[in-house]
């Protein structure tokens, strides 16, 4: 009989051959173990008096703390917004222009409007607005601006959005020019950068350009962009129309991608973030379109 | 009864743990499907359209639930990522519903309207392309992946067995619907008469003279979390 070291045993006995039984010991657990077992027990009751516990037929049991997630996370929310009351204030009562000038209103809408940037402008206009590598979604820490790059105009283009459009000029994609012909107006646009040498092409490509395309009446006589450029003197609407003159690409500058866009046409298009716009999605209350304006005019394109 | 009794005797312990475990399963979940307050009363909740009902069998297929959840939770800095917090009745006519806590990425709950078509067809054909950072897989096979639909009538008859109401009319235009859905610049009044005249009809996948996979894809993300009029609604505090 093996040692039991006076622990009693359930009474099963197996395979005891050699002399050596296998036993069952019924060793109480330790106690310290025990009690907080029967101190969650204790709790458990004591919770569902306190908190939100059994379902009933028309409710459940509310707790005698009133306690509800609900509640909880408006509580939160307005704990913030007396917080930041002070300064939301102010920014909501002064312009974007008075808010830039004083320094300490600046850095407070910076860093807010940073967070806002990583949330709803960067997976589009990449961390800090420095770009993506797919085309058509503009870097926003350049000075190359599409609509502009002060305040009011960065206000309005995220506020309202933007579309920019770029027909398509090539027959078979809806257009009304043949294949050589948007050869032609591909290698003008390249020859404005230096890229293309072919004279003959450059030509027939700057005709069209200038004539039958139409493509001065958004780029401008000189194509350097709607922002930038005149058609016959006069300014022109404010569309987006890049400045095709500066090698910094909205698609991109490799022939095929310029010939893809002359061919195919573009129609680039930035969500409207203002609560007043009827596009569906997310949007940006005013303070946070606010904040998100200074910060994007801080990235360096500024004007 | 003797402990020992229930214990030799496996029948009867199956018998009295099944007894036991029913219980708990009623007093705990029972009640759920009669509390008012389960399922908040909201404004704009509609059945899937067959497209985005085919979007969201791809979303499953694709495992894209692994990563994502679609369950904003009220606290303060999920609201202030994602939007209001999910409600109830934002998911009722969700089978298997897509809740969750695992989030490798974003919650999806109100992606809907947060990009352009195009940066989705970007990001869906290689993610790093858009987010240099991401550790999101490439579904580029989607864009090329002609949508298989003709079974999608009879997926809504199924679901309509389960409560969620189609009318029999949505089932038999079904096929008409989902290809009226996919067409750039779409304006199918039967779409619109049958869903409301606020769904997107779209080329979503950038390919407008064929329906793929991504169409339905987009369509799918593109609605998710925009039914739901969160200026008109009223939380009830409980
Ligand atoms: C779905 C992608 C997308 C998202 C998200 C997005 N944008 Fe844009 N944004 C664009 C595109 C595309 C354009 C260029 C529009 C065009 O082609 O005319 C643009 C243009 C702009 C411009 C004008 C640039 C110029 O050169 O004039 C600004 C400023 C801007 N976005 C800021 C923002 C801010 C701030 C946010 C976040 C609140 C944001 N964008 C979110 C896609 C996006
Ligand atoms: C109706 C105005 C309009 C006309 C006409 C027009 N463009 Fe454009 N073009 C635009 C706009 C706007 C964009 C930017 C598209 C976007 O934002 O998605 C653009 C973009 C481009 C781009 C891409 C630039 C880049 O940075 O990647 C090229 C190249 C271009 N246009 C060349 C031409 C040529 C050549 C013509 C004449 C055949 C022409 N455009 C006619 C408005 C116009
Ligand atoms: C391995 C995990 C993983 C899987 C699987 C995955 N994703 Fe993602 N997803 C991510 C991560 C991480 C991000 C954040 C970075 C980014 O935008 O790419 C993300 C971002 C996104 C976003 C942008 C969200 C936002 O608010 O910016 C969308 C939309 C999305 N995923 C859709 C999908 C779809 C649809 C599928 C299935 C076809 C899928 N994802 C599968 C990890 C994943």
């Amino acid at each position: 009989m093996a040692d039991n070291k006076g622990v009693e045993t359930t009474g099963h006995q197996w395979d005891d051959d050699e002399g050596y039984p296998l036993q069952e010991f019924n060793n109480p657990l330790p106690k310290w173990w025990l009690y907080t077992f029967y101190a969650t027990i204790i709790w458990s009751f004591i919770y569902w008096v306190l908190y939100p516990a059994w379902p009933s037929a028309n409710g459940f049991t509310k707790g005698v703390l009133g306690w509800s997630m609900h509640t909880e996370f408006k509580e939160d929310m307005a704990a913030v917004q007396v917080q930041q009351k002070a300064f939301n204030d102010q920014m909501e009562r002064l312009s974007l222009q008075e808010i830039a000038k004083d320094n300490k209103l600046l850095q407070y809408a910076i860093s807010g409007g940073k967070a806002v940037f990583g949330d709803y402008c960067a997976p589009c206009h990449g961390t800090g607005g420095i770009g993506v590598k797919t085309g058509g979604f503009p870097t926003l820490a350049d000075d190359d601006w599409l609509f502009g790059g002060n305040l009011e105009t960065i206000h309005e283009t995220i506020s309202g959005g933007r579309v920019g459009q770029m027909p398509a000029h090539l027959k078979s994609a809806g257009g009304n020019f043949s294949d050589a012909q948007v050869d032609d107006l591909t290698s003008y646009v390249l020859s404005l950068t230096g890229q293309s040498k072919d004279a003959a092409a450059n030509q027939r490509g700057d005709a069209l350009f200038h004539g039958d395309a139409g493509c001065k009446g958004c780029h401008g006589d000189k194509g350097n962009g709607s922002l930038k450029g005149t058609v016959d003197g006069s300014p022109l609407p404010p569309i987006g129309a890049p400045n095709l003159t500066d090698a910094i690409w909205l698609y991109g500058g490799d022939r095929q991608t310029v010939r893809d866009s002359i061919a195919k046409g573009r129609s680039g298009k930035m969500p409207a973030w203002s609560k007043e716009s009827k596009e569906v999605g997310k949007k940006l209350d005013p303070l946070a379109l606010k904040q998100v304006t200074i910060y994007v005019h801080s990235l360096g394109g500024g004007q | 009864m003797q402990h020992a009794t229930i214990e030799k005797s496996i029948p009867l312990m199956a018998i009295l743990t099944l007894i036991l475990v029913s219980i708990g399963g009623i007093v705990e979940i029972v009640p759920l499907f009669f509390i008012k307050s389960t399922i908040e009363k909201v404004d704009g909740m509609r059945p899937y359209t067959p497209l985005e009902l085919k979007g969201r069998d791809i979303y499953i297929r694709e495992g894209c639930y692994n990563c994502h959840s679609q369950m904003i939770r009220p606290f303060r800095d999920e609201a202030a990522r994602y939007g209001h917090y999910s409600l109830a009745a934002e998911s009722m006519y969700d089978h298997p519903f897509q809740w969750g806590s695992k989030r490798t990425g974003p919650d999806l709950a109100r992606i809907g309207g947060k990009y352009s078509n195009e940066w989705h067809q970007a990001h869906m054909l290689k993610p790093q392309n858009v987010v240099p950072e991401s550790v999101m897989p490439a579904y580029p096979w989607l864009q090329k992946a002609a949508l298989k639909y003709d079974d999608v009538d009879v997926r809504m008859q199924a679901l309509s067995k389960v409560g969620v109401p189609y009318s029999p009319e949505q089932i038999a235009n079904a096929k008409q619907d989902l290809a009226a859905q996919a067409k750039a610049g779409g304006n199918d009044p039967g779409l619109a008469k049958r869903y409301g005249n606020k769904v997107p009809q779209d080329d979503f996948d950038g390919k407008p003279d064929q329906i793929t996979e991504l169409d339905a894809l987009l369509a799918y993300l593109q609605m998710l979390g925009t039914l739901v009029d969160f200026s008109s609604y009223q939380a009830q505090t409980r």
